[in-house]
């Protein structure tokens, strides 16, 4: 009874801080007002202020937990929204979104080796580039830790929008597609919602690459990881 | 009421494809997760007018635009690693940074030239 009545409080707790960074992140667009940061940097401050373990409010945050399974199938959705820019420009975007699988593994793994970082929080680096719910599986099934995996996945978007203009002045990127490519890729959904603020194009063209991307680095990332480490 | 009840339907049609996601990815030992697989059969659903999409239309908008909702528990969890992100912890923030720039950057470039070649032979 007892547990029934925390997981309620733990589920109702988080929905409503969620909805009141959401109202707040539509008056302040910003990376750092979106819900993701700013609502799981509350719900940390009031289960240290309270002393809550992370474990009793996972009795019930392991109920919205449950839902990131059905949340990544939902991605099917924008994706075939998207289909006939799929369709006309699937090659150019899947060569953009492999090669940059590949680094994203490749760079983390390597930067994270040669700065001496231990071999779990590598793991849970490795995906980081791919929407946080296929994220935390990859990383969970290298032997790192899903929190870690999401808080580096939360980071690379944030980042990621804040150095998106520089990152396009330096490597030349001037076309609609190879921008929204390399916000996707890079970015996943945070990247995709900043994409889309300047453009439906750029949005599809993200909104398809952070698709494939979380398919590609899920096969991959276990092969590199193994073949590097 | 009505849509509610709706929605409730379109998001047990997800997690029965993420079910038989899961299903597949046990019985075949795949790597890839049994929710991308799910993600992949629901795409091949859609795409051959298998189902409607009517049948998950609703529930699935709904879903994709509060994602982040979603992540907060997970993300939470930070709560447990805290001590990491201090002192040196900060590279891993640098690492990150770093190495999404050149995602960014590469994969960027990467597919602008593959669409300015396609482009090109277009003209």
């Amino acid at each position: 009874m007892n547990n029934i009545v925390i997981g309620l409080l733990a589920i109702i707790g988080t929905l409503i801080v969620y909805l009141f960074m959401w109202k707040l992140h539509r008056r302040i667009l910003l990376p750092v007002t979106l819900p993701i940061f700013l609502g799981s940097i509350v719900i940390v401050l009031i289960l240290l202020i309270f002393h809550i373990d992370y474990d009793t409010y996972m009795i019930g945050g392991e109920w919205i937990n449950q839902l990131l399974g059905p949340a990544v199938v939902a991605l099917a959705y924008p994706l075939y929204q998207q289909r006939d820019l799929l369709k006309r420009l699937f090659f150019p975007i899947l060569m953009g979104t492999f090669v940059g699988a590949v680094v994203g593994i490749m760079s983390g793994v390597l930067l994270a080796k040669w700065l001496g970082v231990e071999e779990f929080i590598i793991y849970s680096l490795v995906s980081k580039s791919v929407t946080t719910p296929v994220s935390i599986v990859i990383a969970d099934s290298l032997g790192g830790a899903m929190p870690l995996a999401a808080v580096f996945v939360m980071l690379a978007g944030m980042c990621g929008v804040l150095i998106a203009p520089f990152i396009f002045k330096a490597f030349k990127i001037d076309h609609v597609i190879g921008r929204g490519v390399g916000i996707g890729s890079a970015s996943h959904a945070i990247g995709t919602a900043r994409a889309m603020e300047d453009g439906p194009l750029g949005g599809s063209a993200s909104t398809v690459a952070m698709v494939l991307s979380a398919i590609i680095v899920s096969i991959i990332a276990p092969i590199l990881v193994e073949w590097m480490i | 009421m009505l849509k509610l009840g709706k929605i409730i339907t379109h998001i047990a049609v997800l997690y029965g494809i993420f079910l038989i996601g899961n299903w597949i990815q046990l019985t075949f030992h795949l790597i890839i997760p049994g929710s991308v697989i799910g993600m992949i059969l629901l795409f091949i659903l859609l795409y051959t007018k298998s189902i409607k999409v009517s049948w998950i239309e609703d529930g699935t908008r709904l879903f994709v635009s509060h994602l982040t909702l979603f992540f907060i528990p997970a993300t939470v969890g930070i709560v447990n690693y805290l001590q990491l992100f201090t002192g040196e912890g900060i590279l891993l923030i640098i690492i990150v940074l770093i190495s999404t720039a050149l995602v960014m950057g590469i994969s960027g470039v990467v597919s602008q030239w593959f669409v300015r070649k396609k482009e090109m032979h277009h003209e």
